[in-house]
């Protein structure tokens, strides 16, 4: 230090050192939360997350949640053979495969057997009279006496034996069995030779049901479950290499969407360390600022994952996904910092930092603000990388505030690729008419997207749909050989009574009924198909009586036999909480979501939907029902995306002229020159983006977002450091850096980080490039 | 609960299965099946008529009934009961049906709501082409053959299916002359099929039957 130092550049004051200890004790107690974390493992994979909370009433959301609860631990195994004594056998060998290794957190749920069978039919015995399927109800009500009686003789003297559950005599018309029959009709697996048998696609299938068991995934990045599975298919392929394979469950779809993320923490963390290290290294061609920086960037991540982790009680997969890019963005300061150092090799660090701070601050304010705005949006995820990475970038910048000029000692030596980046900005052309020609490319730019026919705006979430596409065929597949309720729409019934929610139940089953006529769906399943509401047992009660007491008489008349009613009392009705207890509940359990809060609810679902089109009669049967809400999961999200879509347009609207403004206190009538590179570049990202027939969705707002955040940054330095090479270094590789970060993001395989990805891949070269023509044309001359 | 209704056709099945050759797939039972296939007659069409007697808990009188059959390969099965009461009964590769004499349908079952429908169908068709080794999967075969006439014993292997099915007993020479069905809830019913003949076609006027 030479004694002309300025005043700025006076020795490091006791604020110098307290700062740089208080943070060491901050990042120190970091590392001790750090240690503990990983030790427990709080990182959280649910692949529902990511969806918004329900904004509807809270009733809704419960069951929704509950629904997910009771089957996000479950998967089901189908192996097919085009015979069935092949997929029979394949289906021992996958399940002798499964029961050691890796597979053996998977416990097969054991099949309702004929002693379970035996235990139900014992348990509804006394209940038989009082149970009918409303197609049996309706032909009760409206056949004549005389077609009673001769469907009944019929049925006797028809050749081949009338599978029966009890004796003639105690259910003459076969009411009882036929029950049993719709019953079954609810799942298209049958057992068969003591496995679970379905037909579908030409095939004999096999199904085995499991359970996952002990705790949800680990970040091991390893495909366990797949592993174990495949394997036992190629025990099976072994011996029948024509059988088949399919799976479903939500554990499967975490597994895969965890081996993914870990992937893809992993390519866009590393790949943009190594970047943005390696851009450090070229520009400055000493080891310090790289590992200086590196400190930055560890300090930065460590802190935004300890914060999360505290306020959120969990870290989703997808914001340490999203939260890898962030190490092209924070990265930004340490570059600054020994840009200047290297433009100005005399002054203490201490010094040159104080000069630098107004700039730094700024530039972490306006990402900050970026950042926050994503976490305005109503959903967990993104609120979650929100903070991760505003925690992140403060950090990062306090490390470099705080510690790096007291650990740079010593000089930096010049680098000639350090230079020449810097010489190209005086290069570098200016805009002369920048204002008026920047406003026409505006104006022509709007233009275009009207011409281009608008934003094609996409807000389905279906399109969105994350995981793999085999996984989701598979699901559907499943689905569609085993006849499963789809968990996307259901009825959520509520009342204050199990009665009262059996007999709504029943009013919405009446209109639904109507429905499968119409061939909208295949069918529905609720727990009133199992027990119906007091009142509708006694009813059925009386009309089977009545039947029963006319079949005896025709018979009795026709062939001179004396049958006749047994007078018995009415038994008290089947109630829900017999009911549940039995093994038989099994199936249709979920259905029964219980009591709170006084209220009783249950979930009516839905077998067979035909297409999207039949959506609005189905949420029309809930129509004018009381205490009956239609849940459609999907069309909910995506009218959400929509909303947010919308507000979110506004509030970057907003940002904008929030930023300017911030930027006009600072530059005074200059502040539309760092400002107007970013507002270019995010219209030429939009007229593009529909140019090539991208659809417009909520999370290219957000990254517009973050281009402002990020864009206006390279603005500011240029403004404040105008003509400066050393300025324009830093924004060079930090530019840099930051687009292979958000590059790597594009290649994520969650559409919402892609979108957000290749946004930002187009847009900030742009800025850019554009950054430097909207310098001042009257600075350069005295320069 | 789910092969509760499928009885009824699964015993169908054997009907038809009693009207033509048969194979089964285990060594003993496959050459028993072989010599009784040597005697059966296999032709596209079989028709006759039939005579019923059954036995039902609670009734005084065993019920009797009489009617024709029609057995198309590949086609179906229709019964048709004249005596005492007409009623129609058709077996069609995906459907069943049932009709009064007024012709009204009674009852009808779909494939597609019943699965194992569309098995009983298969197996019926792999009876039908001479394949019995689904057959054989289901049931323990037993029995003799003498100059006279062969007669087989059919045990349910599949515990469910005994529940409801103890034992068929069938009887015959070039074609089948009786079938026994014994349930395991006591009923029993012995059909006998009276002056049985082959033919190459089904007549213009049974065909509609089949549609």
């Amino acid at each position: 230090m030479t004694s002309a130092t300025p005043a700025y550049d006076a020795a490091p004051g006791w604020l110098w050192r307290t700062a740089a200890l208080a943070w060491l004790l901050a990042v120190l107690a970091v590392g001790l939360h750090q240690w503990q974390f990983w030790k427990h493992d709080g990182i959280d994979t649910d692949v529902m997350a990511l969806l918004p909370v329900n904004e509807q009433a809270p009733g809704v959301a419960l069951a929704t949640e509950q629904l997910v609860g009771q089957m996000s631990r479950q998967v089901v195994v189908l192996i097919g053979a085009s015979e069935w004594a092949d997929a029979r056998a394949a289906v021992q060998v996958l399940r002798q495969s499964l029961a050691s290794g890796a597979g053996a957190r998977l416990r097969e749920d054991a099949m309702t057997q004929k002693t379970s069978m035996d235990a139900a039919l014992g348990f509804y015995q006394p209940w038989r009279e009082r149970l009918l399927t409303p197609q049996q109800r309706a032909m009760l009500a409206g056949t004549p006496d005389a077609a009673l009686v001769q469907k009944a003789l019929q049925d006797l003297y028809q050749p081949a034996v009338q599978a029966r559950l009890s004796d003639w005599v105690g259910d003459p018309l076969g009411l009882w069995t036929q029950w049993w029959a719709a019953r079954g009709a609810q799942s298209q697996a049958r057992p068969r030779d003591g496995e679970l048998w379905a037909a579908a696609d030409g095939l004999q299938w096999a199904v085995l049901q499991y359970t996952l068991e002990g705790s949800a995934f680990r970040l091991s990045g390893e495909p366990v479950l797949d592993g174990a599975l495949q394997n036992a298919l190629a025990q099976v392929h072994a011996k029948w290499p024509g059988a088949r394979m399919v799976t479903a469950g939500v554990p499967l779809h975490a597994e895969a969407a965890a081996v993914q993320a870990h992937w893809e923490i992993n390519t866009i963390g590393w790949g943009s360390l190594a970047g943005v290290l390696l851009l450090a290294w070229l520009a400055f061609r000493s080891l310090r600022p790289v590992a200086l920086v590196g400190v930055s960037l560890l300090v930065g991540c460590a802190v935004a994952l300890s914060a999360t982790a505290l306020l959120f009680g969990q870290v989703h997969l997808l914001t340490l996904v999203f939260g890898a890019s962030l190490v092209g963005v924070a990265e930004d300061y340490g570059i600054h910092y020994f840009a200047s150092r290297q433009g100005a090799p005399g002054r203490s660090p201490h010094g040159l930092m104080r000069g630098l701070m107004p700039a730094l601050w700024l530039a972490l304010g306006t990402s900050a603000i970026a950042y926050l705005a994503l976490g305005a949006a109503a959903f967990p995820g993104l609120r979650q990388m929100a903070v991760f990475s505003v925690v992140g970038l403060t950090a990062a910048m306090l490390t470099v505030v705080c510690w790096f000029p007291w650990l740079d000692r010593g000089t930096m030596p010049h680098s000639r690729v350090a230079d020449r980046i810097g010489q190209t900005l005086t290069a570098w052309p200016r805009w002369r008419q920048a204002l008026p020609g920047s406003l026409a490319a505006c104006a022509a730019m709007a233009l275009a997207l009207w011409l281009l026919g608008g934003l094609r705006a996409q807000d389905d979430v279906r399109q969105l749909q994350n995981g793999s596409a085999t996984l989701v065929a598979q699901q559907r597949q499943v689905g569609e050989i085993l006849g499963l309720p789809s968990p996307a729409q259901f009825y959520l019934v509520q009342g204050d009574t199990p009665e009262q929610v059996l007999q709504r139940e029943e009013e919405l089953k009446d209109k639904l009924d109507a429905l499968v006529a119409r061939q909208l769906l295949a069918g529905y399943s609720a727990v009133s198909d199992w027990v119906p509401s007091a009142r509708r047992q006694d009813s059925d009660a009386q009309l089977v009586a009545r039947a029963h007491g006319v079949v005896y008489q025709g018979v009795n008349a026709a062939l001179g036999e004396s049958f006749a009613r047994a007078d018995a009392p009415a038994p008290a009705p089947l109630t829900v909480q017999a009911w549940l207890a039995q093994p038989i509940a099994t199936a249709a359990r979920p259905l029964w979501l219980g009591e709170r809060e006084g209220r009783y609810r249950s979930l009516v679902m839905l077998r067979g939907v035909a297409d999207l089109q039949s959506l609005p009669a189905l949420a029309g049967a809930a129509q004018g029902l009381e205490g009956v809400a239609w849940v459609d999961k999907p069309a909910e999200i995506s009218a959400l995306l929509q909303r947010y879509r919308i507000s979110m347009t506004e509030l970057l609207l907003l940002g904008h002229v929030l930023v300017l403004v911030a930027l006009w206190l600072r530059f005074g009538r200059k502040a539309w020159r760092a400002w107007m590179p970013t507002v270019l570049a995010s219209l030429v990202v939009v007229a593009a983006l529909t140019a090539f027939g991208a659809p417009w969705q909520l999370f290219n707002v957000l990254a517009l977002m973050l281009l402002l955040g990020v864009g206006i940054d390279y603005g500011i330095f240029l403004q404040e450091h105008e003509d400066d090479p050393h300025a324009w270094l830093a924004v060079v590789i930090g530019a840099g850096s930051t687009w292979l970060s958000f590059g790597l993001l594009g290649l994520s395989a969650t559409p919402a980080l892609k979108a957000f990805g290749l946004t930002l891949m187009l847009g900030l070269p742009l800025v850019l490039v554009l950054a430097p023509l909207f310098r001042s044309p009257t600075v350069s001359k005295e320069h | 609960m789910k092969m509760v209704q499928w009885i009824r056709m699964f015993a169908l099945a054997l009907l038809v299965l009693a009207l033509l050759p048969a194979k089964a797939a285990e060594p003993g039972a496959q050459e028993l099946l072989a010599q009784v296939r040597q005697r059966v007659q296999d032709a596209p069409v079989v028709r006759g008529a039939f005579e019923q007697l059954k036995t039902v808990k609670g009734f005084k009188q065993s019920l009797r009934s009489s009617g024709d059959f029609i057995v198309a390969r590949g086609k179906g099965i229709v019964w048709h009961v004249l005596k005492p009461f007409e009623s129609t009964l058709v077996v069609r590769p995906d459907s069943l049906q049932s009709r009064g004499s007024d012709g009204k349908l009674t009852t009808q079952m779909r494939a597609q709501d019943e699965p194992v429908l569309r098995t009983v169908n298969a197996m019926l068709f792999a009876v039908m082409s001479a394949n019995l080794a689904e057959l054989a999967q289901h049931f323990e075969v037993t029995g003799q053959v003498a100059p006279k006439g062969w007669s087989l014993r059919l045990v349910p292997r599949d515990p469910t299916l005994a529940q409801w099915l103890s034992a068929v007993d069938l009887q015959g020479n070039q074609f089948v002359q009786e079938v026994k069905l014994q349930e395991a809830r006591g009923d029993a019913s012995v059909i006998r099929i009276l002056a049985p003949v082959a033919e190459n076609a089904l007549r213009p006027q049974d065909a509609a039957q089949f549609e």
